[in-house]
């Protein structure tokens, strides 16, 4: 453990010659947690995209210890598709390459096992479009983990998501950190920025990397959100809250 | 009214049985995804596309399947390529989201054909025989293109069922799985493109979608599987395909046209029947 798990640097991204992003430099350990910061068209996806190899990257190099797993959004899931919660957590085994065969054994043992991990065993053979909210992430989650990869990209997991399936998903999350894995989350939650081990801020470059201690300041989230961030002091502390509106594709 | 089994003792009618029977199996495998994907339109378009081409054809002596077939597969090309730049755009999305450029190449196509048949090559005859399909004349060379698409879409549908499965269900997360989703997508519009050429001949360019759209589409309402709808699109398509082409005899018409009206009819009873049940 303790191996370098990401490593970014000088990293650019465009889509048709316009800059999208640009001067993005981190390093994930095997095992830690980034949650990656930025309002709507701030460029996590587009991070994402770049570190799935889907967008070539303009400049700058990255290296990754192994093929990332990705966690998408379920409103960019088909809702009427006639898929279950197990044909989900299945279609991850494609990821190891023998997509044009049917799923063999231990494929399928792992589909469901990765469903028992997210607490879907029950619930396998309802249809995706049946589930609720949480269950939905959770299948999408059980999709990640069965691709068995050293680095997870999970683009916003716990957006409208119900308490109980948050912390089953956050456990899974530690489970997943203690294997060693790394973790790149993103998210529009200020506040659950600070419970992970490390931060990126991104408003179309780097605005800050590090400890959320030194990350998550007043200057630094300004600089990120502009006219979107709400400082609220209430006694207890001050926190940091968004107000911008949920979007995709960024 | 003529006997059932006139079907299987004439030997036209058995041929052209033959030719439902073998399009009612690509109608089955290819229209579940044709369903799925959201190609309908699509799938109708292609049929339509090789109108021009295929009066050209059968007036300038080319053999009209390959001509179909180049143009099909320019078709579908041209959609595939209009797709690609964006973030995850699959091709049915594509097709989709290109709805407009879809429609108006729909028109020209159309009257590019009647314009060729009627005033160029003065062959209106073959108007009604390449919109509306029909049971005389299918040779040797329709069946064999028939089963050879039947085979190509069950190997098709066989060999990148769970991809097109995951590309459709989620775009972005099929990418982000290491997918060949573009390729998958481009051989699903060829498939789809080839199977309206081979469906012209008994069904007509116009109403290709009544054996590849309204089978599946009825079967989309009885069905929550995937392996579910093949299996009920296919015997949907197979019923109505037998059950059209007695109807065309006992009444001295085209096949196209009664497979296209039973075929709506039973999408229109079984939308009704699961809405009420849902209400």
């Amino acid at each position: 453990m303790n191996g370098t798990a990401v490593r970014v640097e000088q990293l650019a991204a465009a889509y048709r010659g316009e800059p999208v992003l640009e001067h993005v430099t981190f390093e994930a350990q095997e095992g830690e947690s980034v949650c990656v910061l930025g309002p709507n068209g701030g460029g996590k996806t587009t991070l994402f995209r770049v570190l799935l190899g889907e967008l070539e990257p303009t400049a700058g190099r990255m290296e990754l210890s192994g093929r990332p797993a990705y966690m998408a959004q379920t409103e960019r899931t088909r809702l009427d598709f006639p898929v279950t919660a197990f044909d989900v957590a299945l279609m991850g085994t494609l990821a190891a390459g023998r997509w044009w065969l049917p799923p063999r054994r231990p494929e399928r043992d792992a589909a469901a096992a990765a469903l028992e991990r997210v607490g879907l065993a029950g619930v396998a053979g309802v249809r995706f479009g049946e589930l609720s909210g949480g269950q939905r992430q959770r299948a999408l989650l059980a999709r990640a983990l069965v691709q068995d990869a050293p680095v997870l990209l999970l683009d916003e997991p716990l957006s409208g998501v119900d308490p109980a399936s948050a912390t089953l998903i956050t456990g899974v999350f530690d489970e997943l950190r203690s294997e060693g894995r790394a973790l790149l989350v993103a998210s529009h939650d200020v506040e659950s920025a600070r419970s992970f081990d490390l931060v990126l801020c991104l408003n179309r470059h780097q605005v800050a990397f590090g400890a959320p201690a030194e990350t998550l300041n007043r200057a630094a989230l300004e600089a990120t959100y502009g006219h979107e961030l709400i400082v609220l002091d209430d006694g207890g502390g001050t926190r940091a809250v968004t107000v911008q509106h949920h979007e995709h594709g960024d | 009214m003529p006997s059932p089994l006139d079907l299987a003792d004439l030997p036209f009618l058995r041929e052209a049985l033959l030719e439902l029977v073998l399009l009612a199996v690509t109608g089955g495998v290819l229209g579940a995804w044709i369903v799925l994907r959201r190609l309908a339109f699509f799938s109708h378009a292609a049929g339509s596309a090789t109108f021009p081409g295929l009066v050209a054809a059968d007036a300038s002596g080319v053999s009209p399947t390959i001509a179909g077939i180049a143009v099909a597969l320019g078709y579908a090309g041209g959609v595939q390529r209009a797709g690609r730049g964006g973030a995850g755009s699959a091709a049915s999305e594509t097709a989709r989201d290109h709805g407009e450029a879809t429609a108006l190449l729909l028109v020209a196509a159309l009257a590019t054909g009647v314009i060729l048949a009627s005033d160029v090559f003065e062959s209106g005859a073959v108007v009604d025989r390449l919109l509306f399909g029909t049971l005389l004349g299918l040779d040797t060379a329709d069946l064999v293109l028939s089963a050879v698409v039947a085979a190509l879409a069950a190997a098709g549908a066989l060999a990148l069922g769970r991809t097109w499965s995951a590309v459709g269900f989620d775009p972005d997360g099929a990418h982000a799985l290491g997918l060949p989703a573009g390729r998958a997508d481009l051989l699903l519009l060829v498939l789809v493109a080839v199977a309206a050429v081979a469906a012209i001949p008994a069904v007509g360019a116009l109403l290709v979608t009544a054996i590849y759209v309204l089978p599946a589409a009825a079967a989309r309402m009885l069905t929550a599987s995937i392996r579910g709808l093949v299996a009920c699109a296919l015997g949907v398509a197979l019923a109505e395909g037998i059950v059209g082409l007695y109807l065309a005899y006992w009444l001295d018409v085209p096949a196209g046209p009664p497979v296209a009206v039973l075929g709506a009819l039973v999408c229109l009873v079984l939308a009704a029947v699961t809405k009420r049940a849902a209400a």
